[in-house]
Order: structure tokens, then sequence, then C-alpha cells
């Protein structure tokens, strides 16, 4: 018995870590599109780039804006194939979009995504290691493993939709404004060269507000913006 | 067992204290109230004990550590001592290196140690272990890595025995037991302490992480991590940044004007600020027989208020003020005028030919002054600068002529390969830019003319349109054909294209505003009107539709109010795009007659 036992056993948790790989892989692909679509969203909702800049793209059931300027465009690429590296290994914790006035430096609006990883990979293979399927089972269950892609594609959809009509009540950018990614990434994590550290660019006597969550199976995102108060 | 009676605990230990006193270091740790001359007959008893005498002490220890505190506490603080008559420096020995580990926990537990540690410190600096020292002991593998705290007890005899007996790993319980070994080499032994101390740590902390080989020290990850925690940073994660700079937006944007309704009156002026155009022609003139050729140019307004127009063979002129024409000049039945130009004064047309044949003529007494020939194809545009008439021809060659010498050719520039059709010089006459078929905009130094001092290829067309704008001198405004449509703005000092408009449509002229920061621009197929742009925001204030068919030439009145056009339907239409208010001035100078001010004031300054 006993030696009849490890195959099987292990067979199984393999696949279940591939199965998971994949499920992770899947999800931050979403993730990741999703973050290349907020960013250009709020590019264009917060008037950081013209609006001729822009074209639309049928996305998520919406219009959705994409920037069209080359130069912009190149930019948002490079920013997300590292990004979607990192999700993948699920290193990252915190996207950040950080809007800042050119004339005065200031920051003054700061769009926060944090991602929740429900399953971490490396706690996984933990469980493999030990082989114990009951606490590999304790450790599966996520709030609902099945979400189905439609699902999914409404809460985006529906947090674009705030994230549109947010603009209302964000106080109004005076035109001349830039903007910064930052991400909140493990230690251990690699970074390439474009990349460096930095402090969070918080923004001072900040409100904050809070958006609309989406989850996927490997995935939840919740959504903060803060700007600046009137002074 | 039997140090625990002689080792009176003093009143203010706790707990744990007094199990360290049961381990039988009590006189080692040598408290403030102890007296030190017992501290060392104490130590020596334990020294000859055996290992497994200290491994009971040890476990008696744990157990009670266990019981009492946290194990992990327990654990991590092993001490390493020689064996040895020379009880301070073991003490100070396995004090030392222990230190930087307890600065690392900052648990209550282990403060009460560092005193003591202190206390007994005398004369061991060099036993201060060091992270060189560690990792090369690392490296040796002599050190035994603990795994957890329950191999701990195990493990400790193997790593004595590597250590060939002479020095002795010991563990301790919060820091309770010390055991006194008698060494050979007190330096090995500190070595392998403080490299335990090492391990413990990485495994303590790093449960979760496969933490990398090589490690800050303890010390520096100590430091970190109280800074990290008193800042509510976690040390594990790391804010990263995309360094390179987000590209530059190509305009500032007014959110406004997207989503909020105006509020405020400075809001609102944004709209206000549309200044009220006349759509309406103020008159319009039939121009029978003006020769629909984009090339040519056949309608000036001179500084003296008259308008000259070029229709087939003849000149006329029509004098604004009164409002009666004179046929000026006709000119030979085999040819046709190609192109009409005022001097700066107002005094005298040239006019040039299909032939290549320039004529000036004196308008006042209505005759011929001269022929200047040279050119053997039509000429079709001329400029003035002072005396010096500039003629642009098919061909592509640029002539300077001199009007008031016999020999008058004092230039040819040479950079066009096919027909010139646009010619303007700057009102300081110091540059001239021309334009041609060949889709060239060129840029002359007047004081170089052997080669232009800029060639800009960006139109896609052929360039008519050129226009120095009357407030900032080194702008030139170019405007291109109908396979371009864009209006180009240089900066002629620096050659740089400062801005751009898409017209939708052939530009056949383009006009500055002497009193308002704009220009109009005329417009060939499709629209056929005028537009009226703000600069430089670029926006386009009005549009016009001016005439049936092209609009060829503009010419803009000397007061700089009324915009006259000629256009492919045979019409002359008169528009006050630019009406002045009362009491305003112009941006520069005083309009047409600028020009002749200008003569003069440069005449009087040479």
């Amino acid at each position: 018995m006993p030696s009849a036992m490890p195959p099987p056993n292990a067979s199984s948790t393999t696949d279940k870590s591939k199965t998971h790989k994949l499920a992770l892989k899947g999800s931050s692909k979403t993730v990741v599109e999703f973050f290349d679509y907020a960013c250009n969203t709020i590019l264009f909702q917060r008037g950081v780039y013209p609006p001729e800049d822009f074209a639309t793209v049928k996305k998520y059931g919406l219009n959705m804006m994409t920037s069209c300027d080359d130069q912009v465009k190149a930019y948002i690429k490079k920013i997300m194939s590292q990004l979607s590296r990192w999700m993948q290994k699920a290193k990252i914790s915190k996207l950040v979009i950080v809007i800042t006035s050119k004339e005065t430096g200031e920051h003054v609006e700061r769009w926060q995504f944090d991602v929740n990883v429900f399953q971490d990979p490396s706690k996984q293979t933990h469980s493999t290691t030990t082989g114990d399927k009951e606490n590999s089972a304790l450790q599966q269950p996520t709030p609902d493993s099945t979400k189905s892609d439609d699902d999914v594609q409404k809460e985006i959809q529906a947090l674009f939709r705030q994230v549109t009509a947010s603009v209302t009540m964000l106080p109004m950018l005076d035109g001349n404004c830039t903007f910064n990614v930052l991400v909140y990434a493990d230690a251990d994590s690699e970074v390439p060269l474009e990349w460096g550290d930095s402090d969070a660019k918080e923004i001072r006597n900040a409100e904050n507000v809070k958006l609309r969550s989406f989850s996927t199976n490997s995935h939840r995102i919740d959504t903060v913006v803060s700007y600046r108060l009137a002074d | 067992m039997a140090t625990l009676s002689v080792a009176t605990p003093s009143k203010c230990r706790d707990s744990i204290f007094s199990t360290r006193f049961a381990g039988g270091r009590a006189p080692l740790a040598s408290s403030p109230k102890t007296p030190r001359t017992q501290v060392v007959p104490q130590d020596a008893g334990v020294q000859t004990e055996s290992i497994h005498h200290s491994n009971v002490n040890l476990m008696s220890c744990f157990s009670r550590s266990v019981s009492k505190t946290n194990v992990h506490l327990g654990i991590s603080d092993f001490a390493l001592t020689g064996t040895g008559p020379r009880p301070s420096t073991a003490i100070s020995a396995k004090n030392t290196p222990s230190r930087p580990r307890l600065g690392r926990a900052g648990s209550v537990h282990r403060t009460p140690k560092r005193t003591q540690s202190k206390v007994n410190y005398t004369a061991a600096d060099r036993y201060i272990p060091n992270r060189s020292a560690s990792e090369a002991i690392s490296t040796s593998g002599a050190a035994v890595k603990l795994d957890n705290n329950e191999q701990t007890p195990g493990r400790r005899p193997k790593s004595s025995a590597s250590s060939d007996g002479s020095a002795v790993l010991a563990a301790s319980a919060a820091s309770a037991f010390d055991f006194g070994r008698p060494h050979s080499s007190s330096n090995d032994t500190t070595v392998t302490l403080s490299f335990e101390g090492l391990n413990l740590h990485e495994r303590n902390e790093d449960d979760d992480e496969d933490a990398p080989k090589t490690k800050a020290s303890p010390n520096t990850m100590a430091y970190q991590q109280s800074v990290a925690e008193a800042c509510g940073v976690s040390i594990k994660q790391r804010i990263l940044a995309y360094k390179p700079a987000a590209p530059e937006s190509s305009r500032p944007i007014d959110l406004r004007s997207q989503y909020n309704r105006p509020l405020k009156p400075a809001a609102a002026s944004a709209s206000q600020f549309r200044r009220r155009v006349l759509t309406a022609p103020e008159r319009v003139l039939d121009a029978p027989g003006l020769v629909d050729d984009y090339y040519l140019n056949l309608l000036d307004w001179s500084s003296g208020n008259q308008v000259a127009i070029g229709l087939e063979r003849n000149v006329y002129v029509w004098s604004a003020e009164s409002g009666t024409v004179a046929s000026l000049l006709e000119c030979p039945a085999d040819t046709y005028i190609s192109s009409v130009k005022w001097s700066g004064d107002g005094a005298y047309v040239a006019a040039g030919l299909g032939t290549g044949e320039v004529q000036i003529w004196d308008v006042e007494d209505g005759t011929k002054l001269r022929s200047m020939y040279g050119h053997d194809t039509r000429v079709s545009v001329m400029g003035w600068n002072k005396h010096i008439l500039s003629t642009g021809a098919r061909s592509g060659l640029v002539y300077n002529h001199d009007v008031r010498i016999a020999q008058h050719k004092i230039a040819e520039l040479v950079s066009h390969t096919s027909e010139v059709c646009g010619l303007e010089w700057r009102a300081d006459g110091s540059q001239l830019a021309t334009g041609g078929n060949d889709n060239l905009v060129s840029i002359w130094d007047a004081r170089q003319l052997n080669a232009p001092k800029f060639q800009k290829t960006n139109h896609k067309a052929a360039i008519k349109a050129l226009a120095w704008c009357p407030w900032q001198s080194n702008l030139l405004a170019t405007g291109g054909g109908s396979h371009d449509r864009h209006i180009h703005f240089w900066n002629t000092t620096s050659g740089a294209r400062v801005n751009s408009i898409d017209t939708g449509s052939q530009v056949t002229s383009l006009r500055w505003s002497l009193a308002y920061k704009e220009l109009v621009s005329s417009s060939g197929f499709p629209d056929n009107s005028l537009s009226i742009w703000s600069y430089p925001t670029l926006v386009k204030n009005i549009e016009i539709p001016a005439h049936e068919s092209r609009v060829l030439h503009s010419a803009l009145s000397p007061d700089g109010q009324m915009l006259a056009t000629a256009a492919a339907d045979e019409s002359l239409k008169f528009w006050k795009v630019f009406e002045k208010k009362a009491g305003m001035a112009n941006l520069a100078g005083a309009g047409g007659s600028a020009s002749t001010k200008g003569l003069t004031k440069a005449n009087t300054i040479r």
C-alpha cells in the first residue's frame, strides 16, 4: 500500500498545480489586459493626452478609448509586457497610476489597483512537497472557483462604467499633467533596468474613494482612486 | 544542578533568570549583584563537565523555557564557549557574538541578557564576530545548521566533535546556559557560534521564502526590519516605478471643454474668445479672364491702398478709396501676366510675364520704367525688399534684381528644381522664404544667398502660400497644395517646425492678421473657403464659404482689416475679416505703411 500510494498522489498534485498554473496565467492575462485598458481610459478621461489621440475600441461591451499615439502606445505596451511577466509569477500586489501636475510636480491623482491572488503558488508548492492532501484541500477553496468569462467581463464593464462616471466627481485637473506607473512587487522579483525603486507617490491631504472590484478565478482587483482635496 | 543552590537568584530576577541559574550559569553571568570572585570557581566547576552534562542542562532549561516563554527565543540563543582556565575570556567570547542576535530579536526576554554580556565584557574585543569569518566557516562546513528547535540538542555534540573537542558549541535557552569549555582556538569557536546565530535567524524569519544564500548581516537586516516596521512598510515588498518619463502631451488639454459646462466667466471666456467675424463680403467685383492657375500670383494690395490684379494680358489697378478702376498695362498678345507685385512704397508695380520678362511700372504716371530680362520661363512669383525685386520662375530659379542699376541681376538663388510659386521677404528684409512645385520650402539668409539656410521637405505638394508672422519675426507659415493640405509653422532661426494644421483642403494663400493673433488661409478644392485660425492655439475660429470655385489669391489691405480674394469663379471679393475695434493697436507696426516706415528707418540707420 505505501508503495502504491505515492505515485497517484504525486500525479494528482502535479496535475493540480498545472491547472492552477494555467488558471493563473489566463487570469493574469485578463488582469493585465484590464490594466492596459484602465491605463488608457484614465489617460483619456483625465485629459493627460488630448482626446484626438484616442480611438474607440469595442471591449467589455463598451466603447473603450485607447491611445493611437505611437509613443504613448509603446510606453504603455512596455509597462504591460513587464507587468504580465510579474503577474504570472504572482509578484505584484498593487498597480498604481499616479497623475502629476507638470507645473508644480505635485501628485494630484492616484489610481490604485490592489491585486489579490487567491492561491499563492509558493504555498501551493509547499503543500505538494508535504504531500498532504488535507492541507491542499484546505487551501483550495476560493469564493467562486468557477467563474465564467462573461461574469468577469460584466464585472470589469461595471468597473469601467464607474471609472468613467467618477470623472464627474473628481476635481478638475488643470490640463498640463503627466503620469507615472508604480508597482508594488515582492522584494525578490526580478527588476528590469527600466524599473527602479520609488516612493509611494502618495497625495497629500487626499480623499480616497473606493470603486468597484472585480475578480477572476485567481485574482481579485480592488480599485481605489485618491485625489487632492480642494484647498 | 548543584550549581543551582550556589547561585542564589537575586530578588529582581524573573523566572527566566532563575532557569538560567538552574543551568549553572549564574556565576558566569556575573550580575552586578554577584561578586566576581565567586564567578570564577563556579565556572571552573562547570568546565569539567562533559558535553552530556551540558546537554542535560540544556534540556532541562529547554523544557522550562518551552513551558514559560516561547521556544523560539530559547533556541535562537546559542552560546559557544571555549573551556579552559580563562573564564573571563570564555565568557566574553561567548557573549559578544550573541549580541547581534540580541539586537535583532528585540524581545523582552533578551534584554536582561544583553545587560549581562555588557557586564562581562572585559577583554575580548577580538572575539567580536565579523561576517567574513562566519561565511568562511559556513563554506568549510564545520558548523551545523540548526533546522529547528527539536533538533538542536541532538546536533550540538556533532559540532563540538567537528571542532575536535577543543571547542564546544553550547546551546542555551535565553542564554541561560553557558558552558565553559577548554579550547585551543577561541577564534574558531566564536566564529562557529556566530554562524549558528545566522543560521537560526534565517530559519526563523524566512520560513515561507527560499532565502538567498548570501544575506545581509543580521545587524543590517535587523536594522532594516525595525525601520520598516516603524514606517509601517513591509520589507518583503518594493515599490517600483517605471522610470522612463511618459511621452509629452502634444498640447495642453482643458478638461472643461470635454466634460464640464463652463461655470465661471473665466471658463466661459474660451467660447467668448471666438471673435465675431463678418461672413458676408463687403464688396464683390468681377474679375473677368482671371487665369485659373494655382502657380500664378495675380493679386496684390499696395500700401497706398490700391489693388492690382492681373487679368490675362492686362493689369488693372482698383483704388480702394475712390473705387475707380484703371488699366495699367497690357502685355503683348503672345503672352500673359503671370504675377503682379506692388513695391513697398506703393508707387510701382512689378509685372511678371509668361515670357520671363519683368516690367516695372510707375502707377501714378502710368508709364513703364524698365523691363528686366533674365528668366526664360514665366515669372510666377515676385517679392520686393526695398529696392531689390526677387523673381521666381517656372525653371525653379530665383533672381534678385536691383531695380536701380542697369546690371540689375545681383543674385541667383538656386534651390528649387521645379516652378517657384511662393516667395516672401521677411518684413526686416533679412530672410527670404520660397516655396516651389518640388514640395520644398527654402529659407534664405539675405546675406548668404548661395545656398538656402534651411530646406524643408515636410510638405507633400507645391507650396504657394507663405506668410511671415508680423509679431514674431522668425515665425513663418507655409501652406501646401492639394496633396498636402497642411499649414506648417517654422522657427526660421532654428529651422524647427513648431506647429502644424491639417486644413483638409488645398492651401492657396496665407495672411497673418496685423491686429489679432490669427491668420487666414484661403483654400482651393474642396472647400473654396476662407478659414481663420488662432495662433498658437490653432483653433479654427471660423470658416467662411467664400467662393464657388477655388480661391486663388488673397491680399490684405494696408490697415490689415480687409482681405481681398480672387477666385477661379472670376470674381474679386473683399472681406472684413479682421475688423478692428475702436482704439485697437496693431500687433506690429502699422500695417501696410509699416513697410515704408521700416524702409525709411533702415535707410537712416545706414
